[in-house]
């Protein structure tokens, strides 16, 4: 402010000036932030949100150095098991290589893969020692442990075998090129290869090359059915069958057969119009899983090559199903007959700098942790897969996915607000009128039908422009949410135009750039934020509800939408799996909760009108 | 009021031309055409289908016939092979050939033949559909007042009171939860534990209890906030000084003059939740097998039947529009500060 020169009145005494600059470098202002960050540490349910938002973030976000199961590697059981407290026996467990020979192949191979991978062989027993004795034959030829579970079937086969083994054979493969991560993507598919000791002709030989296969299909051609007798099924006694596309499950309802045929493999001869890579297919005879007789995937010539060309693409040297299919035959095991071998793997990598962070998180893992894993502390789901590792994954897609979204529509909103309100007058009135016009639009509708449309072009959007599922999605969610943050920027900078302290910084002859940083931009932030945090669970929850209806994120990715339709179709009236309801519900609705309650403190502790008090 | 009615109006058209063009071109976009993609078909059948629902036509005259009332319709609707071979269309004066109703345009309230559900209209699917839709949401909005405005008013007459406290934990939890996890937590809880309720289907009072309950807790968590801010400022002001001055009963002051300028905000409210109860009734309809709208917009979506898809949406735009209208025309009937003109 410029002093008036010559005016006695307002001349300071030296003094004064020295008392006066004394006073003004003592005096502590208090900053709108510090002021927030008193009141909202005050506000003891918001503080409390915070710091478990902060913790809960923090344990998704580093979800591949916990040492949790692979949230999609499926096993061999039909039922969801309970939580049980228990660590994986780790003997079962492949042993890391000596420090600095194999480690980056090793852990490429737990990156390209999944955590673990194995081989679950199924062998039909009659009693436990010709168990015992297959998993010896087993151990033999595969040159290492392996753990075996035992369970009754629930037929049994012409030659008296009345119980199937289970042997699991972790797979370590050091001779295995170092690989680099996230490039050998075998489009995130959960790889289950199973076949057959009677038909070793049909697999392909390893390492011929991949053939590039469209990973999508839709509808059985033909289809031919063989019981383990060698019978076959004339397809008319299929009564119906159906196709599940998101869960790749296909399932056969064969008609009333009497008896029931005994347990062994099952030949399934299909023919899609496009291949599929890892289908899961199950027969049900009188409307009961047959137990143990894991059909054989196998189909016409040119898709058989396309199955295990998959397949192998992922597992270039192990072929220990193949060479165990062989051992048996040669040297039968008395009371045991070689049933199937199916390979179980599968991770979702991300690409790019989240990709390298995973990785490195990974490395650390195995580190830290070695091959330790947790139990099924919170059980599994109806495919065995392990519910606390779903829900940890889970959650970091759909926060990950609300995190970005929200930025999304943050950038869009205050773009627009803040133009429409710095321009103010007609400009100003037909963006905000458009917002209207936009706002009376049941959004939902129009992006799912948005959404149905872009799937026709998943592929082309995919291979040429490197837009996936989950970049369109970012897209639309943030474009639907920018509307509100839009009409409150606009009417923020609006009324802070006018504000005195603006006119006052306008009169010192501050420059607009000025004024809009130092005056507008810091304004406008603290509501800003406090959008933002109630935009986030409000994008969390669409995910999920877009999820929940199939339109979303897509298996065998997890996110909150996807366990929530695990848990809902779980629910039937003869077993409650509660499991599969209460904790991921939980860990939806604390989460959800948490923001809600951080927002609503953030709001009370960034307004103004408030400021001081308390 | 004639002049915002007739603004309103005139931005409708705009947003209803918009959805209707935009989903119209993306619908056709899609390469094949909804009936390719599974087996290949005869090209004999695949012709008749085609003319069937004119994409054999260019896509412009696609457009008018799909909008307008012009008649473009020929009624070559189907094909059939002459004495040579050769496909000839079928006439209605074919007497071989069937009469085939004249379609009016989606701007005669007609949205065409649904591409999925080969012997229906999408008009005859919304006929049966959406009366269950619109029972749904009117018992799920009714019990979201209900609930939503009394919870408002208890806690806003003693704020700060353990009530007021758990109202509103309550009501931040409802707002938080997605429906489907309640839904899930209610079905067990009420069907199978303490087996009280049908677990599906439609019919009943039973059947409807638990899907209202569901798609309404939400606006009932956000009505209930509104009432007690709205409530608060009210219980606050001047006028209900007086009104306790003169000796009224706190119950007539409470329901009679405060509840008055109190539920303004719940009434401007009352167009976003109405979206919101649609948006809902998707999930909502899925989880409890309502073959209401919001099923058949969901199956319609994942099945590819993209006339039933745009139909829905159109329609929904139209109904949401209309009501958000109605509401501000109501805001101002309320709050005589408010005036139309404003906006």
């Amino acid at each position: 402010m410029a002093i008036p020169q010559g005016d006695s009145r307002w001349a300071l005494s030296p003094e004064d000036l020295k008392r006066l600059s004394k006073e003004a470098k003592n005096f502590k202002g208090e900053s709108l932030w510090s002021d927030a960050w008193r009141r909202l540490r005050r506000n003891r349910t918001a503080f409390l949100a915070l710091v478990f938002l902060a913790a809960f973030g923090g344990i998704s976000l580093i979800a591949p150095f916990l040492p949790l199961p692979s949230p999609i590697a499926l096993s061999l059981r039909d039922e969801a098991a309970p939580p049980q407290w228990m660590w994986e026996e780790p003997e079962s467990l492949p042993k890391p290589p000596a420090a600095g020979t194999g480690m980056t192949a090793w852990t490429a191979n737990l990156w390209n893969d999944g955590w673990r991978h194995r081989t679950m062989l199924s062998v039909a027993v009659r009693d436990e020692a010709a168990a015992e004795s297959a998993r010896a034959r087993i151990e033999e030829v595969a040159g290492r442990k392996s753990a075996i579970e035992l369970r009754g079937a629930e037929a049994v086969s012409e030659d008296g075998l009345s119980k199937v083994a289970y042997v699991s054979v972790p797979l370590l493969r050091t001779d295995t090129p170092d690989v680099i991560p996230g490039e050998t993507d075998i489009r995130g598919n959960v790889t289950a290869w199973r076949y057959d000791a009677a038909i070793p002709e049909a697999s392909p030989i390893p390492g011929e090359p991949p053939l590039e296969v469209e990973p999508d299909w839709r509808v059985v051609h033909s289809l031919e059915l063989k019981a383990p007798d060698g019978t076959p099924f004339d397809p008319a006694q299929i009564s119906t069958w159906s196709i599940d596309q998101r869960t790749r499950k296909v399932e056969l309802f064969l008609a009333r057969q009497d008896p029931v045929p005994g347990i062994g493999s099952w030949i399934v001869r299909y023919q899609l119009d496009r291949a599929i890579s890892g289908p899961v297919v199950t027969v049900r005879v009188n409307g009961q899983l047959l137990a143990g007789s894991k059909p054989i995937v196998e189909s016409n010539p040119q898709d058989a090559q396309i199955v295990d060309a998959r397949l192998f693409e992922g597992i270039e040297h192990d072929d220990i199903g193949r060479q165990l299919a062989r051992s048996f035959e040669a040297d039968p095991v008395p009371g045991a007959r070689f049933l199937e071998a199916r390979h179980e793997s599968g991770y979702w990598p991300f690409k790019g700098l989240v990709g390298r962070f995973d990785d490195l998180l990974l490395h650390a893992r195995v580190h830290v942790f070695g091959l330790w894993q947790t139990g099924n502390w919170m059980g599994t789901d109806s495919q065995g897969r392990d519910l606390m590792s779903r829900i940890v994954w889970g959650s970091r897609t759909s926060i990950i996915v609300g995190l970005i979204a929200s930025l999304c529509s943050l950038l869009i909103g205050v773009l627009y607000g803040a133009f429409s309100g710095l321009m103010g007058g007609r400009i100003d009135n037909l963006m905000m009128r458009i917002v209207d016009v936009l706002y009376s639009i049941p959004f939902i509708f129009v992006v799912i039908f948005l959404i149905t449309v872009v799937n026709e072009y998943r592929t082309e959007l995919e291979d040429n422009f490197g837009i996936d599922r989950e970049k369109i999605f970012f897209l639309v969610i943030g474009a639907i949410y920018w509307l509100t943050m839009a009409r409150v920027v606009r009417g923020q900078v609006l009324s802070l135009k006018n504000t005195e302290f603006v006119e006052a910084a306008r009169v010192i002859g501050a420059s607009t750039t000025r004024i809009l940083l130092a005056h507008i931009v810091p304004n406008v932030l603290s509501i800003v934020i406090v959008y933002l945090t109630l935009t986030i669970p409000a994008v969390m929850l669409f995910e999920a509800f877009l999820s929940f209806l199939g339109l979303g994120i897509e298996p065998p990715k997890v996110s909150w939408g996807l366990l929530a339709v695990d848990g809902t179709s779980a629910i039937n009236p003869l077993k409650i799996y509660w499991w599969l309801v209460v904790f991921p519900s939980l860990a939806m609705g604390t989460t959800l909760l948490a923001l809600n309650v951080l927002g609503d403190g953030l709001r009370d502790a960034l307004d103004p009108k408030l400021r001081g008090k308390s | 009021m004639l002049r915002f009615l007739l603004r309103r109006f005139l931005w409708f058209g705009i947003t209803i031309m918009t959805v209707m063009t935009v989903s119209f071109f993306l619908m056709h976009s899609v390469k094949g055409g909804p009936f390719d993609g599974e087996r290949k078909l005869d090209p004999v059948i695949e012709a008749n289908i085609k003319a069937r629902y004119h994409l054999d036509w260019p896509l412009w005259r696609q457009y008018l016939h799909y909008v307008g009332p012009f008649n473009l319709d020929d009624n070559r609707a189907l094909f059939a092979e002459d004495s040579d071979g050769d496909l000839q269309p079928w006439r209605s004066s074919n007497p071989a050939g069937q009469e085939v109703k004249a379609f009016g345009g989606v701007f005669a309230g007609d949205f065409g033949p649904s591409f999925r559900y080969k012997d229906f209209t999408v008009n005859e699917i919304l006929a049966e559909s959406l009366p269950i839709s619109m029972l749904l949401g009117t018992l799920s909005m009714m019990f979201a007042l209900a609930l939503g405005i009394s919870a408002g008013i208890a806690s806003a007459l003693r704020p700060g009171s353990g009530i007021d406290l758990s109202l509103r934990l309550a009501a931040t939890a409802g707002i938080a939860l997605p429906n489907f996890v309640i839904a899930s937590f209610l079905i067990i809880l009420f069907v199978f534990m303490i087996p009280l309720l049908p677990v599906a289907g439609w019919g009943t009072i039973q059947h409807m209890l638990l899907p209202g309950f569901c798609l309404g807790l939400v606006f009932a968590a956000y009505i209930a906030r509104l009432t007690r801010t709205g409530m608060l400022e009210t219980l606050s002001a001047d006028y209900i000084r007086t009104a306790h001055a003169k000796g009224l009963s706190p119950r007539t002051v409470v329901l009679r003059h405060a509840l008055k300028g109190g539920l303004l905000p719940v009434v401007s409210y009352l167009g976003p939740a109405t979206a919101g109860i649609l948006t809902g009734s998707l999930v909502i309809e899925k989880i409890f097998f309502i073959p209401g709208t919001g099923s058949h917009f969901i199956n319609a979506a994942t099945n590819r039947d993209y006339t039933l898809a745009m139909g829905v949406t159109i329609l929904f735009t139209v109904l949401v529009y209309t009501l958000n209208t109605l509401v501000d025309m109501a805001y101002t009937l309320l709050d005589p500060r408010i005036s139309l003109e404003d906006e």
